[in-house]
Protein backbone atom coordinates (compact mmCIF):
# COMPACT_ATOMS: atom_id res chain seq x y z
CA UNK A 1 0.00 0.00 0.00
CA UNK A 2 2.46 2.59 1.03
CA UNK A 3 5.22 1.83 -2.07
CA UNK A 4 1.49 3.23 -4.28
CA UNK A 5 0.99 6.26 -2.36
CA UNK A 6 4.46 7.78 -2.33
CA UNK A 7 4.68 7.24 -6.60
CA UNK A 8 3.23 10.24 -8.40
CA UNK A 9 -0.91 10.02 -8.62
CA UNK A 10 -2.11 10.18 -12.10
CA UNK A 11 -4.68 12.50 -10.62
CA UNK A 12 -4.55 14.95 -8.02
CA UNK A 13 -7.24 17.35 -7.27
CA UNK A 14 -6.83 19.91 -4.59
CA UNK A 15 -9.25 21.65 -2.84
CA UNK A 16 -11.28 22.28 -5.53
CA UNK A 17 -14.25 24.13 -5.33
CA UNK A 18 -17.04 24.39 -8.32
CA UNK A 19 -19.08 27.53 -9.14
CA UNK A 20 -22.23 27.08 -11.65
CA UNK A 21 -23.89 30.17 -12.74
CA UNK A 22 -21.51 32.01 -10.65
CA UNK A 23 -23.24 31.17 -8.03
CA UNK A 24 -24.13 27.74 -6.88
CA UNK A 25 -21.54 26.37 -5.01
CA UNK A 26 -21.54 22.74 -6.27
CA UNK A 27 -18.26 21.11 -4.26
CA UNK A 28 -16.46 22.74 -1.76
CA UNK A 29 -13.04 22.22 -1.31
CA UNK A 30 -12.93 18.82 -2.94
CA UNK A 31 -9.73 16.79 -2.58
CA UNK A 32 -8.66 13.39 -4.65
CA UNK A 33 -6.06 11.28 -5.73
CA UNK A 34 -5.66 8.67 -8.22
CA UNK A 35 -2.93 6.48 -8.00
CA UNK A 36 -1.51 5.13 -11.34
CA UNK A 37 -3.06 1.77 -12.31
CA UNK A 38 -5.70 1.72 -9.45
CA UNK A 39 -9.33 1.49 -9.34
CA UNK A 40 -10.88 4.30 -6.76
CA UNK A 41 -14.53 5.10 -6.09
CA UNK A 42 -16.17 7.97 -5.36
CA UNK A 43 -19.48 7.52 -3.85
CA UNK A 44 -22.07 9.59 -1.80
CA UNK A 45 -26.07 10.01 -2.41
CA UNK A 46 -28.01 11.97 -4.92
CA UNK A 47 -26.74 15.68 -5.32
CA UNK A 48 -23.69 15.35 -3.19
CA UNK A 49 -21.17 16.40 -6.08
CA UNK A 50 -19.85 13.81 -6.98
CA UNK A 51 -20.54 14.10 -11.09
CA UNK A 52 -19.48 18.25 -10.49
CA UNK A 53 -16.41 16.12 -9.56
CA UNK A 54 -15.77 14.54 -12.64
CA UNK A 55 -17.00 17.39 -14.98
CA UNK A 56 -14.72 19.87 -12.94
CA UNK A 57 -11.80 16.76 -14.38
CA UNK A 58 -12.90 16.59 -17.38
CA UNK A 59 -13.21 20.06 -18.00
CA UNK A 60 -17.52 19.68 -19.09
CA UNK A 61 -18.19 21.95 -16.73
CA UNK A 62 -17.84 24.66 -19.11
CA UNK A 63 -20.28 23.04 -21.36
CA UNK A 64 -22.90 23.86 -18.04
CA UNK A 65 -21.73 26.80 -17.40
CA UNK A 66 -20.04 25.87 -14.27
CA UNK A 67 -15.96 26.67 -13.47
CA UNK A 68 -13.21 26.11 -10.68
CA UNK A 69 -13.46 28.75 -8.81
CA UNK A 70 -10.84 27.50 -6.72
CA UNK A 71 -8.14 24.89 -6.37
CA UNK A 72 -6.54 22.99 -8.66
CA UNK A 73 -6.39 19.33 -10.44
CA UNK A 74 -3.16 18.01 -11.86
CA UNK A 75 -3.27 14.82 -14.56
CA UNK A 76 0.30 13.42 -14.41
CA UNK A 77 1.64 16.63 -13.07
CA UNK A 78 0.43 19.06 -15.29
CA UNK A 79 -2.48 21.64 -14.36
CA UNK A 80 -5.37 21.02 -16.09
CA UNK A 81 -7.67 23.09 -14.10
CA UNK A 82 -8.17 25.72 -17.06
CA UNK A 83 -7.95 23.50 -19.95
CA UNK A 84 -10.20 22.74 -22.65
CA UNK A 85 -12.05 19.30 -22.33
CA UNK A 86 -10.47 18.56 -25.83
CA UNK A 87 -6.78 18.62 -25.11
CA UNK A 88 -7.59 16.59 -21.68
CA UNK A 89 -8.98 14.01 -23.98
CA UNK A 90 -6.12 14.17 -25.60
CA UNK A 91 -4.07 13.84 -22.76
CA UNK A 92 -5.55 10.60 -21.39
CA UNK A 93 -8.57 11.81 -19.54
CA UNK A 94 -11.70 9.92 -20.94
CA UNK A 95 -15.19 10.85 -18.63
CA UNK A 96 -17.86 8.52 -19.65
CA UNK A 97 -21.43 10.81 -18.73
CA UNK A 98 -24.06 10.13 -16.62
CA UNK A 99 -26.87 8.61 -18.67
CA UNK A 100 -25.56 6.32 -20.76
CA UNK A 101 -25.58 8.56 -23.31
CA UNK A 102 -24.34 6.95 -26.47
CA UNK A 103 -24.68 8.47 -30.23
CA UNK A 104 -28.76 6.95 -30.47
CA UNK A 105 -29.05 7.37 -34.32
CA UNK A 106 -25.40 5.79 -35.28
CA UNK A 107 -24.85 2.32 -35.29
CA UNK A 108 -22.28 0.83 -32.46
CA UNK A 109 -19.60 0.99 -34.99
CA UNK A 110 -20.02 4.55 -35.96
CA UNK A 111 -19.71 5.34 -32.24
CA UNK A 112 -16.67 4.00 -31.96
CA UNK A 113 -15.81 5.58 -35.17
CA UNK A 114 -17.25 8.92 -34.00
CA UNK A 115 -14.52 8.92 -30.86
CA UNK A 116 -11.23 8.17 -32.95
CA UNK A 117 -8.72 10.79 -32.27
CA UNK A 118 -8.11 13.04 -35.18
CA UNK A 119 -4.67 10.94 -35.91
CA UNK A 120 -5.50 7.58 -35.37
CA UNK A 121 -4.87 5.67 -38.62
CA UNK A 122 -7.89 3.43 -40.11
CA UNK A 123 -5.38 0.05 -39.31
CA UNK A 124 -5.36 1.38 -35.77
CA UNK A 125 -8.72 2.32 -35.02
CA UNK A 126 -9.88 -1.04 -36.47
CA UNK A 127 -7.62 -2.52 -33.86
CA UNK A 128 -9.30 -0.70 -31.10
CA UNK A 129 -12.49 -2.21 -32.13
CA UNK A 130 -11.47 -5.59 -32.20
CA UNK A 131 -9.93 -5.05 -28.73
CA UNK A 132 -13.33 -3.34 -27.69
CA UNK A 133 -15.73 -6.23 -29.37
CA UNK A 134 -13.40 -8.66 -27.21
CA UNK A 135 -14.24 -6.94 -24.08
CA UNK A 136 -18.07 -6.11 -24.88
CA UNK A 137 -18.90 -9.56 -27.44
CA UNK A 138 -22.60 -8.43 -26.94
CA UNK A 139 -21.90 -5.54 -28.92
CA UNK A 140 -19.74 -6.92 -31.54
CA UNK A 141 -23.39 -8.94 -32.18
CA UNK A 142 -25.34 -5.81 -32.20
CA UNK A 143 -22.62 -3.22 -34.28
CA UNK A 144 -24.92 -2.65 -37.36
CA UNK A 145 -28.00 -1.86 -35.60
CA UNK A 146 -29.04 1.76 -34.11
CA UNK A 147 -28.17 2.35 -31.23
CA UNK A 148 -30.57 3.67 -29.63
CA UNK A 149 -32.19 0.49 -29.77
CA UNK A 150 -29.98 -1.54 -27.60
CA UNK A 151 -30.85 -2.42 -24.54
CA UNK A 152 -29.51 -0.39 -21.46
CA UNK A 153 -26.52 -2.78 -20.50
CA UNK A 154 -25.74 -3.16 -24.71
CA UNK A 155 -25.49 0.83 -24.40
CA UNK A 156 -23.44 1.66 -21.28
CA UNK A 157 -21.04 -1.05 -22.68
CA UNK A 158 -21.22 1.01 -25.22
CA UNK A 159 -20.63 4.08 -23.47
CA UNK A 160 -17.56 2.65 -21.64
CA UNK A 161 -16.33 1.20 -25.10
CA UNK A 162 -16.63 4.57 -26.93
CA UNK A 163 -14.87 6.08 -24.21
CA UNK A 164 -11.50 3.02 -24.49
CA UNK A 165 -11.42 4.04 -28.52
CA UNK A 166 -9.66 7.82 -27.15
CA UNK A 167 -7.17 5.65 -25.58
CA UNK A 168 -7.26 6.97 -22.01
CA UNK A 169 -4.65 6.34 -19.43
CA UNK A 170 -7.39 7.69 -16.90
CA UNK A 171 -11.28 6.42 -17.20
CA UNK A 172 -13.84 7.89 -15.59
CA UNK A 173 -17.17 6.68 -15.00
CA UNK A 174 -20.72 8.19 -13.73
CA UNK A 175 -22.97 6.14 -12.91
CA UNK A 176 -22.41 3.09 -14.74
CA UNK A 177 -24.42 0.99 -12.64
CA UNK A 178 -27.80 3.07 -12.57
CA UNK A 179 -30.75 1.03 -14.00
CA UNK A 180 -29.37 -2.01 -15.00
CA UNK A 181 -30.27 -5.67 -13.62
CA UNK A 182 -27.80 -6.90 -10.32
CA UNK A 183 -26.02 -9.52 -13.27
CA UNK A 184 -25.71 -6.46 -15.63
CA UNK A 185 -23.67 -4.91 -13.15
CA UNK A 186 -21.66 -7.54 -12.44
CA UNK A 187 -20.88 -7.94 -15.89
CA UNK A 188 -20.03 -4.22 -16.74
CA UNK A 189 -18.30 -4.42 -13.21
CA UNK A 190 -15.85 -7.79 -14.02
CA UNK A 191 -14.90 -6.26 -17.50
CA UNK A 192 -13.73 -2.90 -15.71
CA UNK A 193 -11.56 -4.77 -13.60
CA UNK A 194 -10.24 -6.55 -16.50
CA UNK A 195 -9.49 -3.63 -18.31
CA UNK A 196 -7.77 -2.28 -15.45
CA UNK A 197 -5.69 -5.34 -14.63
CA UNK A 198 -4.96 -5.71 -18.11
CA UNK A 199 -4.12 -2.01 -19.51
CA UNK A 200 -2.91 -0.62 -16.33
CA UNK A 201 -5.77 1.70 -16.89
CA UNK A 202 -5.98 4.19 -14.25
CA UNK A 203 -10.34 4.40 -13.28
CA UNK A 204 -12.02 6.49 -11.15
CA UNK A 205 -16.11 5.15 -10.73
CA UNK A 206 -18.59 7.55 -9.30
CA UNK A 207 -21.33 5.09 -7.79
CA UNK A 208 -24.28 5.16 -5.38
CA UNK A 209 -24.41 1.52 -5.84
CA UNK A 210 -21.37 1.57 -3.23
CA UNK A 211 -21.94 -2.55 -2.72
CA UNK A 212 -20.79 -3.75 -5.85
CA UNK A 213 -18.01 -0.84 -6.44
CA UNK A 214 -16.33 -1.82 -3.44
CA UNK A 215 -15.75 -4.90 -4.41
CA UNK A 216 -13.46 -3.88 -7.53
CA UNK A 217 -11.86 -0.79 -6.12
CA UNK A 218 -9.03 -0.54 -4.04
CA UNK A 219 -9.65 2.76 -2.19
CA UNK A 220 -12.74 5.41 -1.65
CA UNK A 221 -13.83 8.54 -1.04
CA UNK A 222 -17.37 9.23 0.56
CA UNK A 223 -18.81 12.72 -0.35
CA UNK A 224 -21.68 14.74 0.77
CA UNK A 225 -22.77 18.06 0.45
CA UNK A 226 -20.25 19.11 -2.10
CA UNK A 227 -17.45 18.03 0.61
CA UNK A 228 -15.22 14.70 1.39
CA UNK A 229 -16.33 13.37 4.55
CA UNK A 230 -14.92 9.92 4.28
CA UNK A 231 -11.79 8.64 2.91
CA UNK A 232 -10.46 4.97 3.07
CA UNK A 233 -9.47 1.95 1.51
CA UNK A 234 -12.27 -0.55 0.34
CA UNK A 235 -11.69 -2.83 2.75
CA UNK A 236 -11.89 0.09 5.62
CA UNK A 237 -14.67 1.82 4.22
CA UNK A 238 -16.92 -1.72 3.95
CA UNK A 239 -16.56 -2.19 7.39
CA UNK A 240 -17.16 1.42 8.82
CA UNK A 241 -20.53 1.42 10.09
CA UNK A 242 -21.94 4.24 9.03
CA UNK A 243 -21.46 2.94 5.56
CA UNK A 244 -22.75 -0.37 6.56
CA UNK A 245 -25.57 0.60 7.97
CA UNK A 246 -26.86 3.46 5.20
CA UNK A 247 -24.96 2.18 1.86
CA UNK A 248 -24.61 -1.11 2.12
CA UNK A 249 -28.09 -1.29 3.55
CA UNK A 250 -26.94 -3.95 5.95
CA UNK A 251 -26.10 -6.43 3.63
CA UNK A 252 -29.18 -6.06 1.44
CA UNK A 253 -27.64 -4.02 -1.40
CA UNK A 254 -28.04 -0.29 -1.61
CA UNK A 255 -30.90 1.70 -2.22
CA UNK A 256 -31.85 5.18 -2.84
CA UNK A 257 -33.88 5.79 -0.17
CA UNK A 258 -31.54 4.20 2.50
CA UNK A 259 -29.33 6.61 1.16
CA UNK A 260 -31.43 9.93 1.42
CA UNK A 261 -32.55 8.89 4.77
CA UNK A 262 -29.14 8.54 5.91
CA UNK A 263 -28.22 12.27 4.44
CA UNK A 264 -31.30 13.50 6.26
CA UNK A 265 -30.72 11.82 9.56
CA UNK A 266 -27.13 12.96 9.46
CA UNK A 267 -28.27 16.35 9.39
CA UNK A 268 -30.29 16.08 12.53
CA UNK A 269 -27.76 14.31 14.21
CA UNK A 270 -25.03 17.07 13.41
CA UNK B 1 -56.61 15.21 -71.19
CA UNK B 2 -53.18 15.49 -72.71
CA UNK B 3 -51.17 13.15 -71.58
CA UNK B 4 -47.75 14.69 -73.16
CA UNK B 5 -48.73 17.63 -71.61
CA UNK B 6 -49.12 16.72 -68.08
CA UNK B 7 -45.74 14.67 -68.42
CA UNK B 8 -44.10 17.61 -69.39
CA UNK B 9 -45.35 19.56 -66.52
CA UNK B 10 -44.15 16.55 -64.33
CA UNK B 11 -41.30 16.65 -65.72
CA UNK B 12 -40.67 20.18 -65.49
CA UNK B 13 -42.08 20.45 -62.32
CA UNK B 14 -39.85 17.79 -60.95
CA UNK B 15 -36.58 19.43 -62.40
CA UNK B 16 -38.10 22.96 -61.00
CA UNK B 17 -38.42 20.97 -57.60
CA UNK B 18 -34.87 19.34 -57.36
CA UNK B 19 -33.37 22.98 -57.62
CA UNK B 20 -35.99 23.85 -54.06
CA UNK B 21 -33.84 20.78 -53.03
CA UNK B 22 -30.41 22.82 -53.69
CA UNK B 23 -31.59 24.90 -50.24
CA UNK B 24 -33.08 22.34 -48.54
CA UNK B 25 -29.61 20.31 -48.67
CA UNK B 26 -27.98 23.35 -47.01
CA UNK B 27 -31.00 24.08 -44.47
CA UNK B 28 -30.56 20.12 -43.44
CA UNK B 29 -26.72 20.61 -42.91
CA UNK B 30 -27.72 23.12 -40.63
CA UNK B 31 -30.52 21.78 -39.15
CA UNK B 32 -28.79 18.60 -38.25
CA UNK B 33 -25.28 20.49 -36.28
CA UNK B 34 -27.43 23.59 -34.89
CA UNK B 35 -30.91 22.03 -34.75
CA UNK B 36 -32.59 25.23 -36.38
CA UNK B 37 -33.75 25.85 -39.74
CA UNK B 38 -31.39 28.59 -40.88
CA UNK B 39 -33.09 31.45 -42.01
CA UNK B 40 -30.34 32.73 -43.55
CA UNK B 41 -29.88 30.18 -46.47
CA UNK B 42 -31.44 32.22 -49.11
CA UNK B 43 -29.34 35.28 -47.84
CA UNK B 44 -26.00 33.09 -48.52
CA UNK B 45 -27.77 31.62 -51.59
CA UNK B 46 -27.82 35.14 -52.56
CA UNK B 47 -24.13 36.16 -51.43
CA UNK B 48 -22.86 33.15 -53.21
CA UNK B 49 -24.71 34.40 -56.46
CA UNK B 50 -23.09 37.62 -56.36
CA UNK B 51 -19.74 36.52 -55.21
CA UNK B 52 -19.69 34.82 -58.66
CA UNK B 53 -20.76 37.48 -60.15
CA UNK B 54 -17.91 39.45 -58.53
CA UNK B 55 -15.67 37.12 -59.36
CA UNK B 56 -16.91 36.63 -63.21
CA UNK B 57 -18.17 39.85 -64.30
CA UNK B 58 -16.33 42.51 -62.22
CA UNK B 59 -12.66 40.91 -61.69
CA UNK B 60 -13.33 39.20 -65.01
CA UNK B 61 -12.71 35.27 -64.11
CA UNK B 62 -14.02 32.82 -66.09
CA UNK B 63 -16.60 31.21 -64.83
CA UNK B 64 -14.78 27.71 -64.16
CA UNK B 65 -12.26 29.62 -61.82
CA UNK B 66 -14.94 31.70 -60.60
CA UNK B 67 -17.25 29.28 -59.25
CA UNK B 68 -15.07 27.15 -57.38
CA UNK B 69 -13.15 30.37 -56.07
CA UNK B 70 -16.88 31.84 -54.93
CA UNK B 71 -17.09 28.19 -53.02
CA UNK B 72 -13.87 28.85 -51.29
CA UNK B 73 -15.04 31.85 -49.83
CA UNK B 74 -18.34 30.97 -49.05
CA UNK B 75 -16.44 28.12 -47.07
CA UNK B 76 -14.52 30.29 -45.33
CA UNK B 77 -17.61 32.53 -44.69
CA UNK B 78 -19.66 29.98 -43.40
CA UNK B 79 -16.61 28.80 -40.19
CA UNK B 80 -16.76 32.19 -39.79
CA UNK B 81 -20.50 32.54 -38.65
CA UNK B 82 -19.99 29.82 -36.40
CA UNK B 83 -16.77 31.32 -34.89
CA UNK B 84 -18.29 35.27 -34.78
CA UNK B 85 -21.77 34.87 -34.03
CA UNK B 86 -23.19 30.84 -33.41
CA UNK B 87 -20.08 30.39 -30.69
CA UNK B 88 -20.96 33.07 -27.90
CA UNK B 89 -24.57 31.35 -28.20
CA UNK B 90 -23.52 27.81 -27.04
CA UNK B 91 -26.04 27.15 -24.23
CA UNK B 92 -28.72 29.54 -24.83
CA UNK B 93 -32.25 28.39 -25.90
CA UNK B 94 -32.53 27.03 -30.00
CA UNK B 95 -34.64 30.29 -30.39
CA UNK B 96 -32.18 32.68 -30.03
CA UNK B 97 -30.49 30.80 -32.49
CA UNK B 98 -32.87 31.02 -34.78
CA UNK B 99 -33.20 34.89 -34.20
CA UNK B 100 -29.40 35.31 -35.29
CA UNK B 101 -30.15 33.18 -38.51
CA UNK B 102 -32.73 35.97 -39.22
CA UNK B 103 -30.65 38.97 -38.18
CA UNK B 104 -27.91 37.11 -40.69
CA UNK B 105 -30.65 36.90 -43.64
CA UNK B 106 -31.42 40.57 -42.99
CA UNK B 107 -28.13 41.92 -42.67
CA UNK B 108 -26.60 39.73 -46.23
CA UNK B 109 -29.50 41.53 -47.98
CA UNK B 110 -28.51 45.05 -46.62
CA UNK B 111 -24.92 44.47 -47.19
CA UNK B 112 -25.44 43.12 -50.73
CA UNK B 113 -27.70 45.97 -51.75
CA UNK B 114 -25.22 48.07 -50.10
CA UNK B 115 -22.11 47.08 -52.68
CA UNK B 116 -24.07 46.07 -55.57
CA UNK B 117 -27.05 47.88 -56.02
CA UNK B 118 -30.56 46.27 -56.34
CA UNK B 119 -30.61 46.40 -60.49
CA UNK B 120 -31.00 42.69 -61.38
CA UNK B 121 -27.55 41.33 -62.90
CA UNK B 122 -27.61 38.31 -65.21
CA UNK B 123 -25.39 35.23 -64.44
CA UNK B 124 -24.55 34.49 -67.98
CA UNK B 125 -23.76 30.86 -67.79
CA UNK B 126 -24.14 30.16 -71.36
CA UNK B 127 -26.64 27.39 -71.31
CA UNK B 128 -28.72 27.15 -74.20
CA UNK B 129 -32.24 28.78 -74.03
CA UNK B 130 -33.50 26.23 -76.63
CA UNK B 131 -35.96 23.36 -75.22
CA UNK B 132 -34.18 20.09 -75.15
CA UNK B 133 -36.65 17.83 -76.75
CA UNK B 134 -37.56 14.33 -75.35
CA UNK B 135 -39.34 12.80 -77.64
CA UNK B 136 -42.71 15.14 -77.70
CA UNK B 137 -41.55 16.74 -74.11
CA UNK B 138 -40.11 20.51 -74.19
CA UNK B 139 -37.15 20.59 -70.98
CA UNK B 140 -35.30 23.05 -70.02
CA UNK B 141 -31.58 22.70 -70.05
CA UNK B 142 -30.80 24.89 -67.30
CA UNK B 143 -33.23 23.16 -65.11
CA UNK B 144 -32.11 19.82 -66.08
CA UNK B 145 -28.13 21.04 -65.50
CA UNK B 146 -29.51 22.35 -61.93
CA UNK B 147 -30.88 19.02 -61.05
CA UNK B 148 -28.04 17.23 -61.89
CA UNK B 149 -25.83 19.59 -59.88
CA UNK B 150 -28.57 18.77 -57.05
CA UNK B 151 -28.55 15.15 -57.19
CA UNK B 152 -24.83 15.31 -57.13
CA UNK B 153 -24.32 17.22 -53.99
CA UNK B 154 -26.85 14.66 -53.03
CA UNK B 155 -24.83 11.77 -53.79
CA UNK B 156 -21.71 13.34 -52.61
CA UNK B 157 -23.32 14.44 -49.04
CA UNK B 158 -24.02 10.38 -48.62
CA UNK B 159 -20.39 9.39 -49.23
CA UNK B 160 -19.26 11.94 -47.22
CA UNK B 161 -21.90 11.10 -43.97
CA UNK B 162 -20.05 7.83 -43.82
CA UNK B 163 -16.59 8.94 -43.89
CA UNK B 164 -15.09 9.44 -40.71
CA UNK B 165 -15.42 13.16 -40.57
CA UNK B 166 -19.12 12.62 -41.71
CA UNK B 167 -19.77 10.21 -38.71
CA UNK B 168 -18.36 12.90 -36.44
CA UNK B 169 -20.91 15.47 -37.56
CA UNK B 170 -23.79 13.12 -37.15
CA UNK B 171 -22.20 12.24 -33.65
CA UNK B 172 -22.39 16.04 -32.99
CA UNK B 173 -26.18 16.21 -34.08
CA UNK B 174 -27.15 13.64 -32.20
CA UNK B 175 -25.44 15.00 -28.83
CA UNK B 176 -23.34 17.84 -27.90
CA UNK B 177 -21.97 16.68 -24.54
CA UNK B 178 -21.34 13.15 -25.22
CA UNK B 179 -19.57 14.51 -28.52
CA UNK B 180 -17.36 16.53 -26.24
CA UNK B 181 -16.44 14.30 -23.61
CA UNK B 182 -14.82 11.61 -26.40
CA UNK B 183 -12.65 14.96 -27.75
CA UNK B 184 -14.79 16.00 -30.51
CA UNK B 185 -14.52 19.16 -31.87
CA UNK B 186 -18.19 20.56 -31.70
CA UNK B 187 -17.69 23.77 -32.47
CA UNK B 188 -15.42 22.81 -35.21
CA UNK B 189 -17.97 20.79 -36.18
CA UNK B 190 -20.52 23.24 -36.61
CA UNK B 191 -18.26 25.48 -38.13
CA UNK B 192 -18.28 23.08 -40.84
CA UNK B 193 -21.67 22.62 -41.20
CA UNK B 194 -21.96 25.79 -41.90
CA UNK B 195 -19.19 25.77 -44.23
CA UNK B 196 -20.69 23.28 -46.12
CA UNK B 197 -24.19 24.72 -46.31
CA UNK B 198 -22.50 28.05 -47.63
CA UNK B 199 -21.14 25.91 -50.26
CA UNK B 200 -24.38 24.52 -51.37
CA UNK B 201 -25.89 28.02 -51.58
CA UNK B 202 -22.87 29.00 -54.38
CA UNK B 203 -24.39 26.07 -56.15
CA UNK B 204 -28.30 27.41 -55.35
CA UNK B 205 -27.06 30.91 -56.33
CA UNK B 206 -25.39 30.12 -59.70
CA UNK B 207 -28.15 27.79 -60.67
CA UNK B 208 -31.21 30.42 -59.88
CA UNK B 209 -29.41 33.40 -60.95
CA UNK B 210 -29.03 32.29 -64.22
CA UNK B 211 -32.89 31.71 -64.34
CA UNK B 212 -34.57 34.11 -62.50
CA UNK B 213 -31.35 36.96 -62.23
CA UNK B 214 -29.05 37.98 -59.07
CA UNK B 215 -30.70 40.63 -56.72
CA UNK B 216 -32.00 40.12 -53.52
CA UNK B 217 -35.18 38.55 -54.40
CA UNK B 218 -33.40 34.89 -54.46
CA UNK B 219 -33.14 35.27 -51.17
CA UNK B 220 -37.18 34.86 -50.66
CA UNK B 221 -36.89 31.42 -52.42
CA UNK B 222 -35.65 30.20 -49.09
CA UNK B 223 -39.49 30.06 -48.34
CA UNK B 224 -39.86 27.62 -50.71
CA UNK B 225 -36.42 25.52 -50.05
CA UNK B 226 -37.82 25.69 -46.14
CA UNK B 227 -41.03 23.61 -47.27
CA UNK B 228 -38.83 20.79 -49.40
CA UNK B 229 -37.00 20.61 -46.47
CA UNK B 230 -39.63 20.58 -43.80
CA UNK B 231 -41.46 18.14 -45.69
CA UNK B 232 -38.20 15.73 -46.26
CA UNK B 233 -38.01 16.24 -42.51
CA UNK B 234 -35.42 19.03 -41.71
CA UNK B 235 -32.63 16.57 -41.16
CA UNK B 236 -32.37 14.59 -44.20
CA UNK B 237 -30.62 14.79 -47.03
CA UNK B 238 -32.93 11.93 -48.58
CA UNK B 239 -35.60 13.84 -47.52
CA UNK B 240 -34.43 17.16 -48.89
CA UNK B 241 -34.09 15.49 -52.21
CA UNK B 242 -37.52 13.16 -52.53
CA UNK B 243 -39.49 16.29 -50.74
CA UNK B 244 -37.84 18.43 -53.88
CA UNK B 245 -38.97 16.15 -56.53
CA UNK B 246 -42.74 15.67 -54.43
CA UNK B 247 -43.49 19.89 -54.31
CA UNK B 248 -42.18 20.66 -57.36
CA UNK B 249 -44.42 17.86 -59.38
CA UNK B 250 -47.63 18.99 -57.25
CA UNK B 251 -46.48 22.41 -57.64
CA UNK B 252 -46.65 22.46 -61.68
CA UNK B 253 -49.22 19.96 -62.62
CA UNK B 254 -51.41 21.43 -59.11
CA UNK B 255 -51.36 24.28 -60.41
CA UNK B 256 -52.14 23.86 -64.59
CA UNK B 257 -55.50 22.72 -63.01
CA UNK B 258 -56.03 25.15 -60.21
CA UNK B 259 -54.98 28.68 -61.90
CA UNK B 260 -58.03 28.68 -64.63
CA UNK B 261 -60.30 28.11 -61.66
CA UNK B 262 -58.72 30.31 -59.12
CA UNK B 263 -57.63 32.95 -61.65
CA UNK B 264 -53.65 32.19 -60.82
CA UNK B 265 -51.54 32.56 -57.76
CA UNK B 266 -52.38 29.08 -57.00
CA UNK B 267 -48.34 27.84 -56.56
CA UNK B 268 -48.17 29.92 -53.53
CA UNK B 269 -51.36 28.13 -52.41
CA UNK B 270 -49.91 24.38 -52.86
CA UNK B 271 -46.60 25.40 -51.05
CA UNK B 272 -48.45 26.53 -48.06
CA UNK B 273 -50.62 23.70 -47.81
CA UNK B 274 -48.07 21.46 -48.13
CA UNK B 275 -46.43 23.65 -45.75
CA UNK B 276 -48.89 23.72 -43.81
CA UNK B 277 -49.89 19.89 -43.32
CA UNK B 278 -46.94 18.64 -43.11
CA UNK B 279 -46.65 20.65 -40.02
CA UNK B 280 -49.76 19.54 -39.02
CA UNK B 281 -49.97 15.83 -40.21
CA UNK B 282 -46.66 14.64 -40.39
CA UNK B 283 -44.19 16.63 -38.11
CA UNK B 284 -41.32 14.62 -38.68
CA UNK B 285 -41.63 14.97 -42.42
CA UNK B 286 -41.19 11.87 -45.02
CA UNK B 287 -37.87 11.03 -43.48
CA UNK B 288 -36.92 12.88 -40.57
CA UNK B 289 -35.91 10.45 -37.70
CA UNK B 290 -37.72 10.67 -34.74
CA UNK B 291 -37.00 10.66 -30.97
CA UNK B 292 -36.04 6.77 -30.64
CA UNK B 293 -38.49 5.49 -28.03
CA UNK B 294 -37.12 1.76 -26.48
CA UNK B 295 -40.02 0.03 -25.42
N1 LIG C 1 -25.68 22.59 -14.47
C1 LIG C 1 -25.91 22.91 -13.18
N2 LIG C 1 -26.28 24.17 -12.86
C2 LIG C 1 -26.51 24.49 -11.56
N3 LIG C 1 -26.40 23.64 -10.53
C3 LIG C 1 -26.03 22.38 -10.80
C4 LIG C 1 -25.77 21.95 -12.13
N4 LIG C 1 -25.43 20.65 -12.09
C5 LIG C 1 -25.46 20.29 -10.79
N5 LIG C 1 -25.83 21.33 -10.02
C6 LIG C 1 -25.96 21.30 -8.56
O1 LIG C 1 -24.75 20.91 -7.99
C7 LIG C 1 -24.94 20.01 -6.92
C8 LIG C 1 -24.17 18.72 -7.17
O2 LIG C 1 -24.72 18.09 -8.32
P1 LIG C 1 -24.09 16.81 -8.98
O3 LIG C 1 -24.82 16.58 -10.25
O4 LIG C 1 -22.65 16.95 -9.04
O5 LIG C 1 -24.48 15.69 -7.92
P2 LIG C 1 -24.34 14.10 -8.02
O6 LIG C 1 -23.61 13.68 -6.81
O7 LIG C 1 -23.78 13.73 -9.31
O8 LIG C 1 -25.84 13.64 -7.90
P3 LIG C 1 -26.61 12.44 -8.62
O9 LIG C 1 -26.27 11.22 -7.87
O10 LIG C 1 -28.04 12.81 -8.46
O11 LIG C 1 -26.16 12.39 -10.04
C9 LIG C 1 -26.44 19.78 -6.82
O12 LIG C 1 -26.94 20.60 -5.78
C10 LIG C 1 -26.96 20.25 -8.13
O13 LIG C 1 -28.25 20.80 -7.99
MG1 LIG D 1 -24.51 12.69 -10.93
Amino acid sequence: MDKKVEAQPILSMNSVEVLYDNVMLAIKGVSIQVPKGEMIALLGSNGAGKSTTLKAISGLLKAERGRVSRGEIKFEGTDITEMLAQKRVEMGICHVIEGRRVFEHLTPDENLTAAAPMGMSRSELDGEKEKIYNYFPRLAERSNSLSGYLSGGEQQMLAIGRALVTQPSLLMLDEPSLGLAPFLVAEIFGILQKINQEEGMSVLLVEQNALAALEIVSEGYLIENGRVVMNGTAAALKSNSDIQEFYLGGGEGTDFHNVKHYSRRKRWLS
Amino acid sequence: MDWVFLAELAINGALTGLLYSLFAIGLVLIYKASSVPNLAQGGLTMVGAYVVLALSHDAGLPLWLAIPLAAVIMFGLGFGIERVALRRLAGRPVIMILMLTLGLDIFLRGTTLAIWGGTSRSMELGVSYEPLFLGDLFISRIHLVGAGVAIALFVGFMVFFRSRTGIKLRAIADDYMASWSVGISVERGVGLSWALASVVAVAAGVIWGEIQGVDQALSLLLLKGLTVAVLGGLDSILGAVIAGIILGILENVGADFLDPLVGGGSRELIVAAVLILTVMIRPHGLFGRHEIERV
